[in-house]
């Protein structure tokens, strides 16, 4: 045994913390209450920003009619903004939720060395700065079509929510307990049908939820569409002309913001845009949250 | 989720004398004050009470087994001792507690300090992964400020693995992971890391559970040596290491409202002989539980 | 059979996409790699589109600038919300919390800009004006001129940009601190900050380090918000207070009236050079991430 230590005790007393370290948990604590602090500005000062300026400028007319052709102009509505940013997102879902299915399907079910190729694709894709995206799509698409275009456009943002789909859905495969997964096989189903008829609607509700995560972040992108839709000033639902996007109807009217007329587009289109990504943002985390009380 | 911190100081306390230790008795001393007064003391978790009216002392210098079926909130109980149970959201214990006449439930008691004088050690060994060996030992010493120095911290690192009959095994890789240890030697550890703040008490949850045969008899060795300077409380599974190394066994059992309560507590060669109790007997003769 | 077959269509579809790009980004940059030659343009200092001077070092800079000061805002407030959230909240408090600052995250750039423009660059004004005045006379790239949009603008906005996506990882991050491993430091006599120092920051610190990358990567590519605040000056400023460009905020506010020659192949030419960045950055975070998850799967 080694020599007795003096104990740092004295017998049947307990030691308090020392100030030093209380004073040190304390400011560790506050600074994170801080930190939060930090955080909330900008989002209340964002909210309340675009609430209040924006709030004058929505009127029946706003959505109803189209901007002026000279964006410091008075007058005029984000008609053509609204459906162009509407048809070019559903255009989006529709390329990017089938395609999507089927790489996560391949990877969770097939596997193998071609997955890990695939995974390393869509983790590139996952990693691509939007104006990157918006300029390769011009260069395949817009150069091959030789015109801007909403379809262009549609393909830009399909590229965005690609891997947000891929990776959301094989997650929930993944969830998927595991008997049901080897239950519908054992029932002598091919696969393809086993997948068709049980898996995926038991992921069902998972694989919503990422897609309407996927969707709140395509339909607020602004860089993707700067090259491929280009956006105008008049009414369009042709996929083969170039059309307007909320996002785009914003970006050119702030840089315009020095006329009156066109910042209070831009505020106004601003709040419609915030409250459609709010609702897309909303329901897919209520989805979350309520999966997961359930799962408890 | 820790939400207690930094309650005000502990009122100044006068401590009564500490004991003189009772060398090897195998049983405790009549009379000599507890260590520990747990006086009706129940323990819940949100609204569902696990622990009902519980009293027991605890004597100095012994080591106090807690034996009972799993869910008869042995581990509650113990965690209450050292005011764990109440890190848990929602968790309340009513009753009293003292140390050496200390109310460790007072307001005015810092927890954190009930706890360094209380030692806990789990039951799944659980030394820091990121720190070596060494630095395993003397975290606790560290931030409670009990050493300064380099040669000070060795000399308490040497120590404390000896008491914990570790040095031999780890001097030479003293600043290897701690997680690259087996389970007993991590075991170990967690006690050496326990006694280098100098508790008084020591509790031990099922320190044995996640250890093999070999391994559990050097952790049961090193508690008998270790009742000389401690108090040790000790939950078990195990009917014979309760009578192996315990003077007194505690046996827990579920009512119908499935809280647990104390059936008997006595001396433990009484508690395995001639229990009071008809349901200590079944549950020592292995019809129960 | 048909599974695999549609399976692999869809599989061969995106890789098909992703080697078309490829070869069309080698296509398009030629003229401009053959003209400069890759160190120039890289290096290059200058920018001048009607002399046919492309150099795109301005905009790496304006790039990395904008991001570290970025950086240097988010992770600190980030770490701070992910160790409230995880350590000092109750749960019922902490989940709306979180929630709250995800919603950081579905504020479009665009309107982030529009309020960078209008509220953020006349309110820092002042501000750079202040510390140009003071500091700026001793501590270098502090100094005048403030006229308002700036990097340091650019790098406020972005920094409130990608607060929520590190702070989320983080939290992960420390969530997954093993119970036993707080409950050891307790059990010591421990204090909350014992537990954050001796546990959560030391097992968290490689997914900590992930997710600051992770909000690295999301820096260096966005664009409209920076566009919009930075003041668009293809040189490398004097000052973090000096306006200036990114590679991203370039091709966004060049690419659409690029007529000089060469000027859109130089500008795609940015476009890889961000893409390159964006690669090595992310790649440095999936490396980490999965030495991260190796080590969880070991358990400790
Ligand atoms: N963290 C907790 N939250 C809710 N209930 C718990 C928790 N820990 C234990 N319990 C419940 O308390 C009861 C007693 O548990 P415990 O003290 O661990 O018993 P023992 O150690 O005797 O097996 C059990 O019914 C258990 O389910
Ligand atoms: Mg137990």
């Amino acid at each position: 045994m080694a020599a007795e230590l003096t104990l740092a005790r004295a017998p049947a007393q307990l030691r308090p913390t020392s100030g030093g370290r209380r004073t040190r948990a304390a400011v560790a604590r506050t600074l994170t209450f801080v930190a939060l602090l930090v955080a909330l500005v900008p989002l209340l000062a964002v909210g309340s920003f675009i609430v209040s300026q924006g709030i004058g400028v929505i009127r029946p007319d706003f959505f109803l009619q189209d901007p002026p052709g000279d964006l410091s102009a008075l007058g005029g509505g984000i008609r053509n903004a609204i459906v162009g940013t509407l048809e070019m997102t559903g255009i989006a879902t529709a390329i990017a939720v089938p395609v999507g299915l089927l790489i996560a399907v391949f990877n969770a079910e097939v596997g193998g060395r071609l997955a890990t190729a695939i995974r390393f694709v869509i983790d590139i894709l996952a990693a691509l700065p939007s104006i990157v995206v918006g300029i390769f799509v011009y260069e395949l698409v817009v150069v091959g079509q030789g015109h801007f275009s909403a379809l262009a456009g549609s393909i830009a943002l399909a590229v965005i929510m690609l891997p947000l789909i891929v990776v959301s859905t094989e997650e929930m495969l993944r969830l998927t307990p595991r008997p049901v997964a080897e239950g519908v096989r054992a029932l002598g189903m091919s696969r393809w049908r086993s997948y068709l008829a049980v898996l995926l609607p038991t992921a069902l509700s998972g694989i919503f939820t990422g897609v309407l995560l996927a969707i709140s972040r395509a339909i607020g992108e602004t860089a993707p569409l700067l090259f491929t839709a280009l956006g105008n000033n008049f009414f369009s639902v042709s996929l083969s002309e170039p059309m307007q996007g909320l996002p785009l109807l914003i970006y050119r009217n702030a840089l315009n913001s020095a006329f009156p007329a066109a910042r209070d587009r831009a505020m106004g289109a601003a709040l419609v845009l915030i409250a459609i990504v709010l609702i897309f943002n909303l329901v897919g985390r209520w989805l979350v949250a309520r999966r997961n009380l359930a799962r408890r | 989720m820790i939400i207690e911190d930094l309650p005000p100081s502990p009122a100044p306390v006068v401590p009564p004398p500490r004991p003189v230790a009772i060398a090897a008795a195998p049983v405790v001393a009549p009379g000599a004050a507890p260590v520990v007064r747990i006086g009706a003391v129940s323990a819940y978790y949100g609204p569902r009470r696990v622990i009902r009216d519980v009293d027991l002392d605890i004597p100095p210098n012994s080591i106090t087994a807690i034996i009972g079926p799993s869910g008869s909130g042995k581990s509650t109980l113990l965690r209450c001792i050292d005011r764990m149970h109440e890190i848990i959201p929602g968790a309340h214990v009513e009753g009293s507690i003292t140390y050496r006449g200390i109310d460790i439930y007072d307001p005015g008691v810092d927890p954190a300090a009930v706890r360094r004088t209380i030692g806990m050690v789990f039951q799944q060994p659980n030394p820091f992964p990121t720190m070596s060996i060494a630095t395993n030992v003397i975290a606790a010493a560290r931030f409670n400020g009990l050493v300064k120095g380099r040669s000070a911290e060795d000399a308490l690192v040497e120590h404390c693995l000896r008491q914990a009959a570790l040095w031999d095994e780890v001097k030479d890789k003293l600043h290897h992971s701690g997680s690259s240890l087996s389970g007993g030697q991590q075991q170990r550890l967690c006690i050496a890391r326990a006694l280098a703040m100098e508790p008084d008490v020591l509790l031990m949850d099922e320190p044995c559970s996640a250890l093999d045969p070999v391994a559990t008899q050097q952790v049961e060795e090193l508690m008998l040596r270790l009742r000389e300077r401690y108090t040790i409380v000790i939950v078990t599974h195990n009917m014979q290491q309760a009578s192996r190394v315990s003077d007194r066994t505690a046996f827990f059992t579920m009512g119908t409202d499935r809280a647990g309560y104390l059936v008997e507590v006595d001396d433990t060669v009484k508690v395995f002989t001639n229990p009071r109790e008809q349901l200590t007997e079944d549950y020592i003769s292995g019809r129960f539980g | 059979m048909v599974f695999r077959v549609i399976a692999a269509a869809g599989t061969v579809v995106a890789l098909a996409t992703v080697g078309l790009m490829v070869y069309d980004s080698v296509i398009t940059t030629a003229p401009v790699i053959s003209t400069f030659g890759i160190w120039d343009f890289v290096t290059g200092l200058r920018w001048a589109p009607s002399f046919t001077i492309y150099g795109a070092l301005p905009f790496i800079f304006g790039t990395l600038l904008t991001s570290v000061i970025a950086l240097l805002i988010a992770v600190p407030v980030a770490l701070g919300i992910a160790l409230l959230v995880t350590e000092y909240l109750p749960p019922r408090i902490a989940g709306p919390v979180a929630v709250t600052v995800d919603l950081l995250a579905a504020i479009p750039s665009v309107v982030w800009g529009l309020w960078g423009l209008l509220v953020l660059v006349p309110f820092l004004r002042p501000i750079e004006h202040a510390i140009a005045a003071s500091a700026g006379s001793v501590v270098p790239f502090l100094g005048p001129p403030t006229p308002g949009p700036s990097y340091f603008a650019a790098g406020v906005i972005v920094a409130f940009m990608i607060i929520p996506i590190v702070a989320a990882v983080t939290r992960e991050v420390f969530a997954a601190t093993p119970r036993l491993q707080r409950e050891a430091v307790l059990a010591l006599g421990g204090t909350s900050w014992d537990v954050v120092r001796r546990v959560v920051l030391p097992i968290g610190r490689a997914g900590f380090l992930a997710a600051i990358v992770l909000g690295l990567g999301r820096a260096i590519g966005e664009t409209i918000a920076v566009t919009l605040v930075i003041g668009n000056a293809p040189r490398i400023g004097s000052s973090i207070f000096s306006p200036g460009f990114t590679l991203a905020s370039v091709i966004a506010n060049e690419f659409n009236e690029a007529t000089e020659p060469l000027h859109a192949e130089s500008l795609i030419t940015l476009g890889v050079v961000l893409l390159v960045i964006a690669v090595l950055i992310n790649g440095a975070g999936l490396l980490i991430r999965r030495r991260v998850t190796q080590v969880a799967g070991r358990g400790s």
